[in-house]
């Protein structure tokens, strides 16, 4: 899986001296790898299984930012820049992580240019996806945009962009969704059955079709 | 803006409070024979969100605002950029478009850097690359603080940049 993931496809000697220097650790389901405004101590690198990112305001409200998926790099810009974890990250399947030490993880950068290179390209794709949220959260009218421009954005992962009637697999609860998009459960749940009821959407299972593209699309514009 | 036009970087006054203009000599040298001096007045916009990343532009003097735009042309402001700060880094590291449009606010100076040139600077220099990834961290914190005041905020007020 090496070759498909930016941080991993490294030259032989950069991955060797990598592998000196990584942990590699098995996590159950639910686990926290860090918690927002924590020190870092390292990054986490995703080889198997998924992450929740989220934050946290004062009241105790959670916004979900993303879904991490296998060869993500958890934790780098708190690491490089020594400023508290911004997210905490807790896994929602079971998981296979690489941990490095910060200073190992510092060093290592300032030995490997072609690491450091692939470090700031993951660092662009967190802030290219960072503005998306901005973008999503700041400027969407209503909970039924923001819902809909999620649906889209996971049915066109994993190959089913291009189908007429892609499917995805729904692997957070409503209230998970609600905090992806900065809403209630309940709304969540009100907008699921309205999706179903105007047969834009079909459950089977735990997986989710998407009969009219056309109309999830035309949600997403104008809410 | 009122001082005359810098051209090179070896000789501005403000070099070591700026991360990436801090660089050791040698790629400083490199570095102002890759770059263009340009001075702006204020409004000009130097990208526009969702153009293709031509490359980057180090704010000499002057703030940009950087924002997003949603279909229907509404706009946030996600952060004001200040000097000494590198903008349209994500974009023309990972080849793809523009994630903000950047407009000045004041009259300014830029040195504008084309993509391939960059490229082939920070493989060149190391500690350029590295000072580039201490940027992009940041970058990244300013824009998660902006997920969390948008996202999580309750009043119209609490949308608003810090000031």
């Amino acid at each position: 899986m090496r070759s498909d993931r930016i941080f991993c496809d490294l030259p032989t000697v950069a991955l060797q001296s990598f592998e000196a220097i990584k942990y590699a650790t098995a996590y159950p389901k639910g686990a926290v790898l860090f918690v927002e405004g924590q020190a870092p101590r390292g990054i986490f690198v995703l080889c198997k299984g998924r992450v929740k990112l989220s934050i946290c305001a004062t009241d105790g409200k959670t916004l979900i930012l993303k879904i991490a998926e296998p060869g993500e790099v958890l934790g780098l810009s708190a690491t490089v820049s020594g400023k508290p974890y911004e997210l905490t990250a807790e896994t929602i399947d079971p998981c296979q992580v690489n941990f490095v030490k910060r200073e190992d993880f510092l060093r290592f950068l300032k030995d490997n240019s072609e690491a450091c290179f692939k470090v700031a390209e993951q660092l662009s794709e967190k802030y290219n996806s960072a503005c998306h949220e901005v973008r999503s959260l700041g400027l969407s009218h209503s909970a039924s945009e923001k819902l809909a421009k999620l649906l889209l954005e996971w049915s066109s992962k994993n190959g089913e962009a291009a189908k007429q009637e892609p499917r995805l697999k729904l692997a957070l609860t409503h209230e998970e969704i609600a905090q992806m998009i900065g809403t209630s459960r309940e709304t969540v749940t009100r907008l699921f059955a309205d999706l179903k009821k105007r047969q834009i959407v079909q459950s089977k299972g735990s997986t989710l079709v998407i009969r009219n593209k056309v109309a999830l699309k035309t949600m997403a514009t104008n809410g | 803006m009122e001082s005359a036009i810098q051209p090179r970087c070896l000789e501005c006054a403000l070099r070591p409070d700026r991360v990436f203009c801090d660089l050791p000599t040698n790629a400083l040298e490199a570095f102002d024979s890759v770059k263009s001096t340009i001075v702006c007045p204020r409004n000009t916009v130097l990208f526009r969100e969702g153009q293709p990343a031509r490359g980057v532009f180090v704010l000499c003097e002057g703030r940009a605002k950087l924002s997003v735009c949603s279909e229907s042309g509404k706009r946030l402001t996600l952060h004001i950029a200040v000097p000494g700060e590198v903008l349209g880094l994500s974009a023309a590291l990972s080849g793809t478009v523009y994630e903000v449009t950047a407009e000045l606010l004041d009259n300014a100076q830029v040195a504008s850097v084309k993509r391939k040139d960059l490229l082939a600077f920070l493989r060149e220099h190391r500690e350029a690359c590295l000072r580039v990834v201490d940027l992009l961290s940041q970058d990244l914190h300013i824009a998660y603080d902006r997920v969390r005041s948008v996202g999580l905020g309750r009043s119209r007020r609490s949308r608003a940049l810090p000031s």
